[in-house]
């Protein structure tokens, strides 16, 4: 069961508290500057001179008003000697002090924090010539001046519940907030921020907003126009949970801001982080083995780069159209990735030619040299089957024939139906010889040409096999056909064949949103993979907006018991929690150099435990297959296939590595002073601070819907800790090792 | 829907078919003590990716060898020399590849068996037959179909459960009743072989044993744990949360109980090789034989495996690494159960997804085919002989099922299974209900063991 609103308005709240707490400490130091330039009233103040008329005179000058927040400037100006140094006090304190406010030597009066009771202070000039004079003045301490400069609106858990945070100078405890018209009660988080839960009517577009500070000074700020954005936090979180590497609160807020379809039509026109080419010689962490670039490469994109998306899909992607750097060269697998996520928006005919033609699935799939039937000294040999076989069992079609809702066809006898038999997989064979690396340039190609790993293969006709083959569905492909016009006839025989549309789009579910999607769900997808509305099949665009647009894929965003989802495979939990929890990269040396970054290309050690790193599949069949079913149920759950007792217990393991700091190369800040920790510390209150930290750690990693009975558990065990680092290292360990984190839904 | 929360015994009803007591999954710890006549356990070792067999046991004498060589070309291994085949003393007109020297004095010590030309089939079954589409096992071929028949005894691949599995269903009550673990440990991950419709496996990391590392200080690591298990008990409503709940709760207690069992036993003397994987998997088993009683667990079956042998190209060179990773850590495990004292009550075996084409591929590879030979291992084992029949290699031969060199299997991989299920402890009365199968075979027992 999941807990009722009230907490989850809280979440919000707290949430917001966390992560601006940065940005508000940095808010104040200006506004403490800019005040002083600003504040106070100008002209001079009486002064009572009070030396004798032979000696040394003393006058003071400057505002007579200080707003807290502000400093005032004040001048003391001596006459009749040579020494025209002074000694400044408050209230007859050299210096001043905390609670009547401080004055610096040059004269620069800082208000106290709070208005002193009454709220004037006596500021004293004393000269340090002999004999001794002084002046004095009255400075009246008054509020700031309220100056809204930001505000947001966003969705709370009704239609009519919104969660205003507005950013500015001058706020108070005392602040008194004004929402289109209509005074609400506020809570204040600093002097540069604000919070309300506010209702508003239904689709209201925007709200203006008025903070009036008190007297002594009482003021109003301008009046300030706040958009009011339509997305919940938790549509927006799990919509990331889906479509990238991990919520961030920024991301959060920023999708909350423009909406899912609005930030899927961003993410679909971000240009693609392309992974740099491994350079010849290479970088010195991989000049004996090129694959800590190649993992460098890959962590840094995917924990940092904006195309979360379409780096999101290409992962998607590469767990299908799976290539292993166990036996293919990194540099070969660096141009792959790059491949797949160009592709990812593009069509899915052009994601299967250029996999094909490219050299890291050459070479994996032996697709790359394989030479036509024939007799080779005396021995006779055949085509090679293994690309065949496999682009038509993994990448395509699949083994049986797929009604376009993803279930089985069955025959008169309630038998699957088999797509292809052992003579087409040999007929496909013969369809791919011929291909080898493509030539260096200026030299003549041969077969078989020396490695190239970033080039498309390139066909070579004498090692075609140039003999009639009959493809799926019967279709025939003459005889005297080139390599080009033969692999362009077989891809588009399966391009074409109905099976594609369920067999792909239902694994692109499975990885994205839910292991088990409803027939209908695959159903809706499909039909746009034959058909994107203007006629076009295969349409990755299309596709993607469809799998994350759907009903299915949406539902947990107002129903947090629809049941789906999947469990984060190893290598999503770890940029899961690190993006959640805003581990920095500290490799200073290398900075942004993403080849040569050392520290990224580590990440991987952590999730090999647990049976991952980018690219390392054991075989083509992927780190685990789309169809396993957990044992003992009948629930099709593709993940699970790594979870078991001793992974459980590593990913433990691993859980406990993050929350201690212990990522090499990256540092996280967990500490009393961190976003989380103030969080736990905040009020003093154990239980107070627990729970606003665990309501912190709920919308960072379970979009804001944290069961109740699991955060009274949290909650209860934080609350026995007294060390605030410890108490956010240890709910952050019980949230993460939870089923409910580790199982996205 | 919803799953059921289970332990590894997940339906005691089920299990305890044949047995009012029913099942205690976490009794109280064994204090009988088990001696090594008590003791059985299978261990099978998956060669994932389909070993070539045609490479692995290869004909010696003069025709049998010129025939090898004249076919496989650019892959024949050399009969002489560097390199060249290991001739079997107790079988001479054959031979290993020479990467196996370790199988080969076990062959002809007579610890070791080789079982010929195995593989998955409903039914007993002709070239002719197969051409005509008989009754056929699902998928031929195909790497996880095959995989997951050879676990599942030649099922079809959807059947959810694995021989090893359902030996434990049947077996668990009456032979482990205060088992502190589940029969059944894969060294290996998840693989259906180990699933019942009972029981599920103990999975163990080799070299990770125990539990969690924790960094907080002694009492909050305790009280730390506490909440996080008390965690898994909740009801989510979500199905995949409380199947990941299920596991993860399995976890901490076997971590538990494996942490404290094995926690002041002494070393093993012997020495296994070291940079091998097969190596490291199966010194954690014979780790874990060592405190069978500690355990409570007088049967056992283990998952073993190790990957790679999809050798399509480059077949000499990877094939050789593959195997000679294999054969020291055969040996190893095989020197640690005479440590044990168990080597008589420890029978090792091989499985594969399938065999290749006796035909070579353009890529000096080749692709997958079917009928395979396999190894089996240990004290209990009639070894230094040769089981079932060798297939002639010869392509479009007898025994082709097509032009390539795919061989028909003459014996079905249900009666190997069945073999080593019957030397376990299933009588001939279980046979049936765990092997559906087996009947359609003349034999349900090849003898080896």
């Amino acid at each position: 069961m999941i807990a009722g609103c009230p907490e989850s308005t809280k979440l919000c709240v707290d949430f917001d508290l966390v992560w601006r707490r940065a940005v508000g400490l940095f808010c104040l130091s200006l506004a403490g500057l800019v005040g002083g330039c600003s504040g106070g009233s100008s002209g001079s103040a009486p002064t009572v001179p009070t030396a004798p008329t032979a000696g040394p005179a003393v006058t003071i000058s400057g505002a007579s008003q200080a707003r807290l927040g502000s400093v005032v400037q004040l001048t003391a100006t001596v006459s009749n000697t040579s020494n025209t140094a002074v000694s400044w006090q408050v209230n007859g304190v050299a210096g001043g002090s905390s609670a009547a406010g401080t004055i610096s030597a040059a004269g620069l009066y800082t208000p106290p924090i709070a208005i002193p009771s009454p709220n004037t202070v006596t500021i004293t000039a004393v000269t340090q010539a002999t004999p001794v004079a002084s002046a004095s003045m009255v400075e009246s301490i008054m509020n700031p001046l309220p100056v809204v400069t930001s505000g947001s609106a966003t969705p709370g858990l009704s239609a009519t519940s919104f969660n205003l945070d507005l950013v500015g100078t001058g706020f108070l405890a005392t602040s008194q907030l004004q929402v289109a018209g209509s005074t609400v009660s506020s809570m204040f988080v600093s002097s540069t921020e604000l919070r309300a839960t506010i209702t508003l009517a239904v689709n209201t577009a925007a709200v203006a907003v008025v903070v009036t500070n008190p007297d002594p000074g009482g003021s109003v700020s301008a009046s300030v126009q706040v958009t009011v954005a339509k997305t919940s936090l938790t549509a927006a979180a799990r919509l990331l949970d889906q479509a990238t590497f991990g919520p961030t609160p920024t991301d959060i807020e920023h999708v909350q801001q423009v909406g899912l379809s609005g930030y899927l039509s961003e993410q679909f026109a971000v240009p693609t982080t392309l992974l740099p080419n491994i350079t010849t010689p290479p970088p010195t962490i991989c000049a004996t083995n090129l694959l800590p670039c190649e993992q460098s490469e890959w962590w840094q994109t995917v924990l940092t780069g904006q195309d979360q998306l379409r780096q999101r899909v290409a992962f998607a992607l590469s767990e299908i159209f799976v290539v292993s750097t166990n036996s293919v060269n990194s540099r070969a697998v660096t141009t792959y990735h790059n491949t797949l996520a160009n592709d990812a928006f593009v069509n899915f005919y052009t994601i299967m030619q250029d996999v094909t033609l490219s050299p890291a699935m050459g070479a994996y799939l032996n697709m790359l040299n394989s030479n036509k039937p024939g007799t080779v000294n005396g021995v006779a040999q055949i085509a090679n089957e293994n690309y065949a076989r496999e682009l038509m069992q993994l990448f395509t079609t699949g083994i049986y024939m797929l009604n376009p809702d993803g279930t089985l066809q069955l025959d008169g006898n309630g038998k699957p139906i088999e797509v292809y038999t052992e003579a087409q997989v040999q007929a496909f064979a013969r369809a791919f010889t011929g291909w080898t690396y493509a030539p260096a340039a200026g030299v003549t190609s041969k077969f078989t040409n020396p490695a190239n790993n970033t080039a498309p293969m390139v066909g070579i006709e004498s090692a075609h096999d140039m003999t009639s083959k009959i493809l799926l569905n019967g279709t025939s492909m003459p005889s005297g056909q080139s390599t080009s016009q033969d692999l362009s006839g077989a891809l588009t025989n399966l391009f074409n064949h109905p099976n594609v549309g369920p067999f792909i789009c239902k694994q692109l579910i499975q990885h994205l949103v839910a292991s088990n999607p409803s027939v209908a769900y695959v159903a809706r997808v499909s039909a746009v993979f034959a058909n994107d509305g203007a006629g076009k099949r295969g349409n990755m665009r299309a596709v993607i907006t469809a799998i994350l647009s759907d009903a299915d894929a949406r539902a947990g965003d107002t129903s947090p018991n629809f049941d789906g989802g999947h469990l984060r495979e190893p290598m999503l939990y770890m940029t899961n929690v690190m993006r959640g929890l805003g581990f920095a990269n500290k490799d200073v040396a290398a900075g942004n150099d993403v080849v040569a970054n050392a520290s990224y290309n580590t990440v991987g050690n952590y999730t090999s435990p647990l049976g991952e790193k980018p690219y390392s599949s054991g075989s083509v069949f992927n780190f685990f297959p789309p169809n396993y079913v957990i044992p003992g149920t009948t629930m099709n759950a593709p993940e699970f296939a790594q979870e078991n007792t001793a992974s459980a217990v590593l990913r433990l393991t691993l859980a406990n590595t993050l929350v201690y700091n212990g990522v090499s190369g990256f540092t996280v800040d967990l500490s009393k002073a961190s976003a989380l920790g103030i969080t736990a510390s905040k009020t003093g209150v154990a239980a107070t601070d627990a729970g606003n930290l665990v309501d912190s750690l709920a919308v960072i990693f379970m979009h804001g819907q944290m069961p109740l009975q699991m955060r009274t558990a949290i909650v209860n065990h934080v609350a026995t800790l007294t060390d605030p680092a410890q108490r956010v290292r240890v709910a952050t360990y019980l949230v993460i090792t939870s089923s409910f984190f580790k199982v996205e839904h | 829907m919803r799953v059921n929360r289970r332990s590894f015994i997940r339906d005691a009803s089920l299990a305890a078919a044949g047995n009012a007591a029913g099942l205690r999954p976490f009794g109280a710890l064994n204090s009988l003590a088990q001696g090594a006549a008590d003791y059985k356990a299978l261990v099978c070792v998956f060669l994932f990716g389909g070993n070539d067999s045609n490479n692995t046991l290869v004909p010696f004498d003069t025709t049998g060898y010129a025939n090898y060589e004249a076919v496989r070309g650019p892959l024949a291994l050399p009969q002489t020399g560097t390199g060249g085949l290991i001739q079997l003393a107790q079988a001479p007109n054959f031979s290993l590849n020479p990467n196996l020297p370790d199988i080969a004095k076990l062959f002809d010590s007579k610890v070791a068996a080789l079982v010929t030309n195995v593989g998955t089939l409903i039914a007993p079954t002709t070239k002719a037959q197969y051409q005509a589409g008989g009754i056929l096992p699902t998928n031929l071929f195909s790497h996880p179909d095959q995989q997951l028949e050879w676990q599942n005894a030649s099922q079809s691949a959807a059947t959810s459960t694995g021989w090893a599995g359902r030996i434990a269903d049947t077996l668990t009550t009456s032979y482990n009743p205060g088992g502190q673990v589940p029969m059944i440990t894969s060294v290996a991950g998840d693989t259906l072989f180990c699933n019942g419709a009972a029981s599920t496996p103990v999975s163990v990391s080799p070299g990770n044993l125990g539990g969690a590392a924790c960094g907080e200080g002694a009492t909050e690591c305790a009280a730390q744990q506490a909440t996080a298990q008390a965690l898994l008990q909740f009801d989510s409503g979500l199905s995949l949360v409380q199947a990941d709940n299920t596991i993860t709760s399995n976890a901490y207690n076997y971590a538990k109980v494996l942490t404290a069992a094995t926690s002041s036993v002494p070393a093993l003397q012997t020495v296994f090789p070291a940079n091998n994987a097969l190596a490291s998997q199966l010194k954690q088993i014979a780790q874990i034989i060592q405190v069978r009683a500690a355990l409570g667990v007088s049967r056992q079956i283990f998952f073993a495996g190790i990957g790679n042998f999809d050798t399509h190209s480059d077949e000499l060179s990877l094939q050789g690494q593959l195997l000679a990773s294999i054969s020291p850590a055969l040996a190893a495990f095989y020197q640690a159960t005479q440590e044990l004292n168990v080597s008589n009550n420890v029978t090792t075996f091989t499985m594969s997804d399938f065999s290749r084409t006796f035909q070579p591929n353009s890529n000096t590879g080749t692709d997958h085919a079917w009928g395979a030979h396999h190894i089996v291992l240990g004290g209990a084992v009639k070894g230094g002989q040769m089981y079932g029949t060798f297939p002639t290699l010869k392509l479009a031969g007898p025994d082709d099922s097509g032009t390539n060199g795919r061989w028909v299997p003459t014996t079905g991989s249900v009666q190997y299974a069945a073999t080593l299920a019957q030397w376990f402890g299933v009588t001939s009365s279980q046979l049936s209900a765990i092997f559906p199968n087996i009947g359609s075979f003349p034999t349900t027992n090849l003898g080896f063991v």
